[in-house]
């Protein structure tokens, strides 16, 4: 199975056998080849859209299958270019590698692809002279940083209409670099020369680009599993899940974007040492003063998480003179949205009212424009002592009949356990039900947990209890989900 | 309407009337985003730039179609 390592941690002889390897396919015609399926692409069906990066990820899983056929090493995987410490004096750029950088005219003039031994074609496929490389010579003179992709690997949903570089909030779009830190098109613009024009794989650093940014998606897939490629469907042509991607060859797997979803399935693996993707969420306090905070760049996103220990009402608000856009997300998991709000507060402010069971929430602000920044200050307060009492559940009392009536609600009771013994918790009727039974004497410890344990679609849970106070969430199974239900708790 | 001709890293760039940009007599397709008023080039696909020359000759220096560098 091929492992794909940081670039500068290869031994010398996996450096001379990756070298060796393009350096065949380039005298295959091979190499030329790839680079002219990425010129010749439509540029909007490969780039600044949604397909970016399963087209990509296509693109070098192609190349390194290659590799690995006339090297005859199937373990041969393409190392990664890990932009926070591959600048100029990274051993990624020595001789045994890739070279170094330009000349004064830009030309490359050391390593496996200097001038003389590496010629580049133009998007017809003809010779157009040696490898150029400028370091940070056309317009950003520094590569992404650590932090920086720690703040792309916070960002979801994947992407969102209009399906472009305007897309925010999305992850995609991010990652591309048209909103927020900049990343991949940084890596591109940084090294400068052939990396700039669509025939930017006539460097082999491009590879290596790619790979990086592959890592990152991948990285985020594993981080957030409930978040899907998108668009599924409605998007334009070549763009959606199952639609195929333009230039994208038959070959050992798939043309479409759920094709390459899964990494592992391809038998991708990156030796993980450089990702870092769980960065500390700031905390909250219910109550306290207003967190100040700022989106720094246009198109940066903040996580906040905050407790809620008990059912009640509570207000999550913002304030200041930013337009700020606000998503909830929760309980216990930062990829179930809630609820969102654009001006729900004063001024521009974003505000969001709501009855809250107890659990971990997380807060996502982001300015309502893609293009500006600002300051602004965000809290949660509760509002009110007593809240909506707890609806009791009586043990072997009649059905309570309720409903969960709008997307992502979820309805809370009490269980007054006095006596320890064998306990079943169901619900009935036509709606698909997800229960959770918390406690003793708390909202918040998770015991028990049921799908689909009652008739039909209804929830069960049957779990021997001790005395002490318990609590039961209903939800429906799926977030948009909506319907009547009956609950009942009976003794055995 | 403007009318601008030059010899750019030995590349004729001419753009008419402010619109209409040809490299070596070869009219190049570009994107304007008016939001943001920055041109962005199929030639040039990870950079968006402040004006429709300085995409002109970024385009002319960097893409292998119209470079002149030689070995």
């Amino acid at each position: 199975m091929a492992v794909r390592k940081d670039a500068n941690t290869l031994s010398a002889a996996e450096r001379a056998e990756f070298v060796a390897a393009i350096q065949a396919l380039k005298a295959e015609g091979i190499y030329d080849q790839f680079v002219l399926r990425h010129a010749n692409a439509i540029m909007s069906a490969i780039h600044r859209s949604p397909a970016f990066l399963p087209w990509h990820r296509r693109f070098i899983f192609d190349l390194e299958l290659e590799l690995q056929r006339v090297s005859g090493n199937p373990d041969l995987g393409i190392p990664y270019w890990n932009w926070p410490s591959g600048s100029a004096n990274a051993s990624m750029w020595n001789d045994n590698l890739l070279g170094g950088n330009g000349d004064a005219q830009g030309i490359v003039r050391t390593g496996p692809f200097r001038a003389g031994q590496w010629t580049v074609v133009n998007a017809s496929g003809l010779p157009a002279g040696p490898l150029m490389r400028a370091f940070g010579q056309s317009g950003l003179p520094t590569l992404p940083t650590q932090g920086e992709i720690n703040q792309v690997m916070t960002v979801t949903p994947y992407d969102v209409s209009p399906w472009n570089l305007s897309s925010n909030p999305s992850f995609r779009n991010q990652l591309e670099g048209w909103i927020g830190p900049n990343l991949h098109n940084r890596g591109h613009v940084w090294v400068g020369g052939s990396m700039l024009p669509m025939t930017s794989p006539n460097d082999p650093v491009f590879f290596m680009h790619h790979c990086m940014v592959d890592k990152i998606w991948h990285d985020w897939q594993i981080r957030f599993p409930n978040q899907r490629y998108l668009p599924e469907t409605g998007g334009p042509f070549g763009q959606n899940l199952t639609d195929p991607m333009d230039s994208t060859p038959s070959g050992q797997i798939g043309p479409r974007p759920i094709d390459v979803l899964n990494s592992a399935a391809l038998g991708i693996v990156y030796d993980g040492i450089i990702t870092q993707p769980q960065p500390a969420i700031p905390h909250i306090i219910v109550g306290a003063n207003p967190t100040q905070a700022d989106i720094a760049s246009p198109g940066e996103t903040d996580l906040f998480q905050f407790e809620i220990p008990s059912f009640g009402p509570y207000t999550m608000y913002t304030t200041g003179s930013s337009d700020t856009f606000m998503t909830l997300l929760g309980p216990n998991d930062p990829n179930a949205q809630v609820a969102s709000n654009d001006d729900g507060g004063e001024n521009l402010n974003s505000q969001i009212t709501r009855n809250l069971s107890a659990g971990i929430y997380y807060l996502r602000i982001r300015l309502f424009s893609a293009r500006t920044t600002g300051n602004y200050a965000v809290g949660v307060r509760s509002d009110g002592n007593n809240p909506n009492p707890v609806t009791e559940l009586i043990i072997d009392g009649a059905s309570i009949n309720a409903a969960i009536s709008a997307a992502n609600e979820s309805d809370l009771y009490r269980l007054n356990i006095t006596t320890e013994g064998t306990y079943t918790i169901q619900t009935n009727g036509t709606t698909d039900t997800f229960i959770t039974l918390h406690g003793p004497n708390s909202q918040i410890p998770v015991i028990a947990s049921n799908d689909d344990g009652g008739a039909s679609f209804n929830a069960r849970i049957r779990r021997q209890i001790t005395a002490g106070e318990y609590f039961v969430r209903v939800r429906h199974f799926s977030p948009i989900g909506t319907g009547p239900y009956a609950i009942r708790v009976t003794r055995e | 309407m403007a009318h601008h001709k030059e010899i750019f890293e030995d590349c004729e760039i001419e753009i008419k009337e402010d619109t209409n940009l040809l490299i070596n007599g070869k009219e190049i397709d570009y994107e304007h985003d008016r939001d943001i008023n920055k041109w962005s080039s199929r030639y040039l696909p990870y950079t968006r730039y402040d004006s429709l020359l300085e995409m002109a000759r970024a385009i002319a220096q960097h893409t292998v179609e119209f470079s002149n560098a030689k070995e």
